[in-house]
């Protein structure tokens, strides 16, 4: 699989994850619940803040290795 | 021929050199990481609740401190952190050198099964501790967990498969064929076990469809069933791939292990009902139980006797090996696990061990002997690959961790061995009127000193594994053991 097309699939299904653990949270008839949605929440945000970072991480490994190779803008 | 260098392991290469793959070794390197942190984690709290029984006042008086929630969290961690990791991280990185192919699904989704993987495991134990629970045993997570973890084993099940489909090699090496029923059976017993109703979609908490003893029989299916296929077919994959590894040996033989493999899958899973003896479950289903464990023995020592003879002819590598010497106990250990399991599932011998902790005995000397054990080997032998690393860094320490581990199991064994039988003893004991000799209280009070010796066993064991977390940290951090590629020598990616 691409790796791109592979980082949009998972960030989209972690995405509505999220979605589904705030929703949980903001009707939660109990602790356990409450403390499950949120989580859920904040680890999309933070899942999904990784493959954006890793993403320009990319970028700027290959920029980084063409100005080595041959100089110029990638 | 030319010698090839992987890690600190030199082979020779064949004559038409295959491409190195690029294999993703950051997942596996992730997943070894986690299974040692919760190794240790598992192992403190198994002190703890050994305190808490040997002196009830370390229950601190909170209820998240009670003995009742702190036993999940343990049991959990041993099984599914611990031993979960172990499992994702020796089969990823069996998958992708036996397949000579890279994880299939890309970088994202292998970081998605570990980071899903490590936060169903966090949030399972927060909700044990705030006393939310499913009450069925290994399977205490309430509906909505069990749902995450279901889209988690999913996406391992496809990375795993993917692997396997797009392989290079034409043959499926037999630890892949471990692997893939431990996580295949596993998705269907968490599956076939959890169906259940919630209360409401806001609520932790719901109803299994199951009643009385169909909820009783469904629950130990599965509940042996994740000794069988978790706790074995997938550490069965282990040994198959990581003890030739070590003895740099072939398998025994490759037709036993084939033979094994599918007797062990096709008995294990009549089994369980071997938990429910004397119970409200129909007599003929007890029987069936115990009769497909009994002839499990067979299946179950076709693995150990073909892990042990792999070491012909290479025994002398365990003097100098501590890796090896953990796998190789390992399969001792799984070899007298499976011959006690058996032997408790006869009527006459239940009649005796059961409810007493002659059964914790036994669990812990397949989940110290055999499962920690064949863990430990893997790991020792795939940090200094993973890390690029010329060795361990100090082999004396991982000889002082064997050799402290191991006398942690035989005194939390032989504590429990003798306690059990003791109690099975008091239980039925009548005096020269008919009346029960002993008061339950009195059995308990006689276990006193037997739950202080398994402390003792436990305080051990735990002390080994932070003896070995810390030779692991210093292999991949000193640099003593910094590889120094030789000369002419290609290193291609671990």
């Amino acid at each position: 699989m691409h790796e791109q097309t592979g980082d949009f699939v998972v960030g989209l299904l972690v995405f509505v994850l999220g979605l589904v653990g705030l929703v949980m949270a903001s009707g939660a008839l109990d602790d356990g619940m409450y403390v499950f949605g949120l989580s859920l929440a904040g680890f999309a945000v933070v899942f999904d803040l990784g493959i954006v970072k890793r993403h320009f991480d990319r970028i700027d490994a290959a920029r980084a290795t063409a100005e080595i190779s041959g100089g110029g803008h990638v | 021929m030319s010698d090839l260098a992987i890690g600190g392991y030199t082979a020779a290469a064949p004559a038409a050199m295959r491409v190195a793959e690029d294999y993703n070794m950051e997942v596996v390197k992730k997943f070894t990481i986690a299974a040692m942190f919760w190794a240790i984690v598992a192992f403190l709290l198994g002190v703890v609740l050994a305190l808490q029984l040997a002196f009830p006042i370390f229950n601190l008086g909170f209820e998240y401190t009670a003995f009742g929630r702190l036993r999940p969290v343990h049991t959990s961690a041993a099984v599914f952190a611990f031993g979960g990791s172990a499992l994702f991280a020796t089969s990823f990185y069996v998958v992708q050198r036996t397949c000579h192919a890279r994880l299939f699904g890309g970088e994202t989704f292998a970081n998605f099964i570990f980071w899903g993987y490590q936060f169903f495991i966090v949030m399972a134990a927060l909700s044990y501790v705030m006393g939310f629970s499913q009450s069925q045993e290994y399977a205490e997570p309430e509906w909505h967990l069990d749902l995450f973890l279901t889209i988690v084993w999913v996406s391992y099940a496809i990375a795993f498969m993917g692997t396997i489909f797009k392989r290079q090699e034409p043959h499926i090496y037999v630890a892949n064929w471990f692997f893939l029923a431990f996580i295949l059976t596993v998705a269907v017993l968490h599956l076939g076990n959890n169906v259940a109703l919630p209360v409401s979609f806001f609520e932790a908490k719901s109803y299994s469809i199951y009643s009385g003893v169909q909820n009783a029989l469904v629950q130990w299916w599965y509940g042996h069933n994740a000794v069988g296929f978790f706790l074995t077919a997938g550490f069965l994959g282990m040994v198959y791939y990581f003890i030739p590894k070590q003895a740099n040996r072939p398998v025994y033989s490759y037709r036993l292990s084939v033979v094994h493999f599918w007797s062990l899958i096709f008995m294990y899973i009549w089994a369980g009902p071997h938990h429910l003896h004397y119970t409200a479950l129909p007599d003929w289903a007890q029987t069936l139980g115990m009769v497909f464990s009994i002839i499990l023995w067979m299946p179950s020592w076709g693995g150990m006797i073909n892990g042990l003879m792999t070491l012909s002819g290479a025994w002398d590598k365990l003097r100098t090996d501590p890796g090896l010497r953990f796998s190789v106990t390992a399969v001792g250990f799984y070899g007298m696990s499976t011959f006690e399991g058996p032997m408790m599932s006869i009527k006459e011998v239940n009649g005796l061990a059961h409810y007493t902790d002659w059964v914790v005995g036994h669990v812990h000397s397949g989940a110290l002997g055999w499962v920690a054990f064949i863990s430990f080997g893997a790991i020792y032998y795939m940090v200094p690959i993973l890390w690029r690393r010329a060795g361990l860094y100090s082999a004396k320490l991982a000889a002082w961790h064997f050799w402290i581990a191991t006398l942690g199991i035989v005194l939390y064994i032989t504590s429990m061995w003798v306690a059990g039988i003791m109690q099975g003893l008091m239980w039925r004991a009548y005096d020269k009127f008919g009346f029960l000799q002993y008061s339950f209280v009195e059995s308990v009070n006689a276990m006193h000193p037997y739950y202080v010796i398994r402390m003792l066993g436990g305080v051990l064991f735990l002390t080994g594994g932070l003896i070995m977390v810390f030779n692991l940290i210093m292999t991949v951090r000193s640099a003593a053991t910094e590889l120094r590629p030789a000369r002419g020598a290609a290193v291609v990616g671990a």
